[in-house]
């Protein structure tokens, strides 16, 4: 049984109508020019897109260069200050040794006095003392 | 003895039974690959039917055009995953029913927004002529979104149950009941209005 059998004469012919009403309703254009206007618009978007799109590309990929140099940058950076740091200490440290060398007294003494022996200038008395 | 081979002779016969959907294929193929001019065929092929599906979707023409534009451009992006022994207006339909149901969407959000705009079209809508299809256009807009999409899906673009279902992502029975209700709706409307003019 087909649709229309399933109804009523007058519910077929209210169908038909409204159908036919629809129809104008929601009827495209019917103008040529109009679809090759829609294909051209389409294609004008869809070529808008893609530049766009390999625009951001384009952007993405020199600001990941950018982002490569950068970080060498920072690198390179880092390892300049850190071998400018450490030659510094280097030579602090050679001239606070060489300060501490140079000096006629303090350190030696202080040496001696640290590891817990006698200076030299005291073995000799402390020698004489015992051999008598 | 070995049987000699014929690779062209099945390709030949089936070039001969189906010409156009091998033809459409190739466009798909060549579309796949980034040639333009093979999409814009396709676009050529395919933009008619793509405004029905998205004018029983849409209320009014200018979404309807926008719709049919950003499923187009969906479409291009996503041919990639487009398997060429499908049908295309099948999987073009889809796209087309999604974005008019967003376009939708977006529409309702906007409305609530705004007010009603004003701008002129370059394209005068039929339903504009004659009381009746005016106030049979404004019951269309009033029934909900998927009962619209039904009934112009089926009555004016002849599209079967199970072909709505699957464009719109619902149960055939769906499709069913909402042609019911759709019908049964617009056609008290009808008989309002003509016993009323």
């Amino acid at each position: 049984m087909n649709d229309h059998e399933m109804k009523g004469p007058a519910l077929v012919r209210d169908d038909d109508e409204l159908t036919s009403h629809l129809r104008v309703i929601v009827a495209p254009p019917v103008d040529e020019a109009y679809w090759n206007g829609l294909e051209q618009r389409i294609m004008a978007r869809l070529e808008t897109r893609l530049a766009r799109g390999r625009e951001e590309n384009r952007w993405w990929a020199l600001s990941a260069r950018a982002y490569q140099f950068g970080l060498m940058a920072a690198g390179l950076t880092l390892i300049v200050a850190a071998s400018i740091f450490l030659r510094e200490r280097a030579l602090e440290r050679r001239m606070a040794y060489e300060t501490v060398i140079e000096s006629p007294s303090g350190q030696p003494q202080q040496v001696w006095a640290r590891r817990g022996l006698v200076p030299p200038d005291r073995q000799a008395t402390l020698r004489a003392v015992t051999d008598h | 003895m070995t049987a000699i081979a014929l690779p062209w002779a099945p390709t030949r016969s089936r070039a001969v039974v189906t010409e156009r959907p091998a033809d459409e294929r190739d466009l798909v193929l060549a579309a796949q690959r980034g040639e333009r001019e093979a999409f814009s065929e396709l676009v050529r092929r395919h933009q008619r039917r793509a405004y029905a599906v998205a004018r029983s979707i849409v209320t009014n023409h200018e979404d309807a055009e926008d719709t049919v534009q950003e499923a187009f451009l969906h479409a291009y992006k996503a041919i990639q995953r487009f398997l060429p022994d499908q049908a295309f207006g099948a999987w073009l339909h889809r796209i087309v029913a999604n974005a008019a149901l967003d376009a939708t969407r977006r529409r309702k959000v906007r409305d609530a927004d705004e007010l009603p705009e004003t701008v002129a079209s370059p394209f005068r809508d039929p339903a504009e002529g004659g009381e009746l299809r005016l106030r049979l256009k404004e019951a269309l807009d009033t029934l909900p979104e998927r009962q619209r999409s039904v009934i112009v899906l089926h009555d004016v673009e002849g599209y079967k149950h199970a072909e709505i279902g699957k464009m719109l992502d619902i149960p055939e029975g769906t499709a069913r009941s909402d042609l019911h209700y759709a019908r049964s709706h617009l056609r008290q409307i009808l008989g309002a209005l003509r016993s009323g003019l």
